[in-house]
């Protein structure tokens, strides 16, 4: 098994600063959504990871650990994150994202 | 070459897969894009085998994004870690042989000025150091000297990193590396210096932990190249793998380089200041007015 970076939503859409996204090496990887997060009142939406293309290397947790100072990132083991975004659940909106959570290794 | 090449053919869109999908109908062509936008369109990057966490793969990543209008634009690169990511890009990308990048991009952008006439196709050529400053450093001055009008991006990792930790004329003095266990005996060449003698009209230095400064570096040279002359930029894409540098530090060692010896530098001709500000409302390089310049 290996790792691939998990966001709490609870911390990031209280924030929502989208620097992450600008730091992370691999393209497509570090989705937003405007929607995230709402059904709990927080407002500005969140950052997520498709997991499938994430390479593991904890650039976005050192991001959103020192420059944005929000500890919102974990690094966790595939088959023990739950359900989580793969590119194949990814629809993209106008100014937004959003992906059906799946299983990523039970499908 | 035009927003045509993305479009699809009646009666194959539902036989594309997701990915192309989403790029014809949600990613920057003919839009504008910036990089404060990233995560909410579908970027023409695709997957590539580059290593985790490479600064050099996060430089490219913006760099395409940054294009002012990917659709007209050619990437072209050559042997090297870079273009196993830029040939993954949903742009045409050249491969030169190795060193011939500059050759190359200068054939095919008098070739595209012949084909296309005033339509601007912007040619972007993306090496690494050993490509650019050792083995093509030929091809690259001498393209710079004829103002061949293309963007010449350097992918300066100081060090032959695609073949294990050879070091290059960008690596620095006394630097030991895999391949060269006594420490390299000259400095790091000053390709900056000679971009300038050579007659570049746009040459910056930048690190990838800005990248909206990255951003506007790439969009400036690419517009400049257009019209006025050949573009340098000389970005530090440091080699986690040859420089041992734990992923998770990429970012903190840029940082480091940065405030250190890759401080941010622009150099612009007045010629092109001009041209940036009358034709893309650049407001920095709008002449001043009479009154501010006399300091009344
Ligand atoms: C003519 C020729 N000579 C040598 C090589 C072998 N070769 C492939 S990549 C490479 C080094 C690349 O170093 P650099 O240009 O600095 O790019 P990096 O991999 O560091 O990004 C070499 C020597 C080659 N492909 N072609
Ligand atoms: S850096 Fe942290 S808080 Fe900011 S968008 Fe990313 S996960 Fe959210
Ligand atoms: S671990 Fe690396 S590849 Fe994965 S999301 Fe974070 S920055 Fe991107
Ligand atoms: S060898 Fe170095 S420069 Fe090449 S992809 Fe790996 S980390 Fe990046």
């Amino acid at each position: 098994m290996y790792l691939v970076a998990n966001i709490d939503t609870g911390i990031c859409a209280a924030t929502s600063c989208k620097l992450c996204t600008q730091y992370c090496p691999e393209a497509n990887t570090i989705l937003y959504d405007n929607e995230a997060g709402q059904e709990k009142g927080l407002k500005y939406g969140s950052a997520y990871v498709a997991v499938d293309r994430c390479k593991g290397c904890a650039q976005c947790v050192w991001v959103c650990d020192n420059m944005a100072k929000h500890n919102a990132i974990k690094m966790e083991m595939i088959d023990q994150i739950g359900d989580t975004a793969l590119t194949e659940n990814v629809t993209y909106g106008e100014k937004t994202s959003h992906a059906t959570l799946a299983n990523p290794v039970r499908g | 070459m035009s927003l045509d090449y993305v479009k699809f053919t009646p009666g194959f869109e539902k036989f594309m897969p997701k990915e192309y999908r989403d790029m014809v109908e949600h990613g920057p062509f003919g839009k504008k894009i910036s990089v404060s936008q990233v995560g909410t369109f579908k970027e023409i990057l695709e997957e590539h085998p580059m290593c985790a966490g490479c600064a050099m793969t996060l430089f490219i990543r913006l760099a395409v994004v940054a294009f002012p209008n990917p659709e007209d634009t050619i990437t072209v690169g050559t042997a090297g870690c870079g273009r196993l990511a830029i040939s993954q890009a949903a742009v045409p990308f050249v491969y030169g042989n190795y060193g011939d990048q500059n050759g190359v991009a200068s054939g095919l952008t008098r070739g595209l000025r012949l084909r296309f006439g005033d339509q601007p196709k912007d040619v972007v050529v993306m090496a690494g150091d050993g490509g650019m400053a050792d083995i093509g450093f030929a091809q690259t001055l001498h393209s710079w000297f004829r103002k061949e009008k293309f963007t010449t991006i350097m992918l300066d990792n100081e060090v032959y990193g695609n073949t294990g930790g050879q070091e290059s004329g960008m690596t620095n003095k006394n630097q030991v590396l895999k391949m060269a266990p006594l420490g390299k005996k000259f400095e790091k060449m000053d390709m900056l210096g000679m971009a300038k003698v050579a007659g570049c009209a746009y040459v910056a230095t930048v690190v990838p932990n800005n990248p909206r400064r990255v951003e506007s570096v790439i969009k400036k040279a690419v517009l400049v190249a257009r019209e006025i002359g050949p573009t340098y930029i000389q970005a530090y894409t440091s080699c986690n793998i040859e420089y041992a540098i734990p992923t998770d530090k990429v970012m903190e060692d840029a940082k480091t380089v940065e405030t250190d010896r890759y401080k941010f530098s622009e150099y612009i001709t007045d010629e092109a200041k001009d041209y940036l500000a009358q034709l893309y409302g650049y407001k920095e390089y709008l002449p001043k007015p009479v009154a501010a310049v006399e300091g009344k």
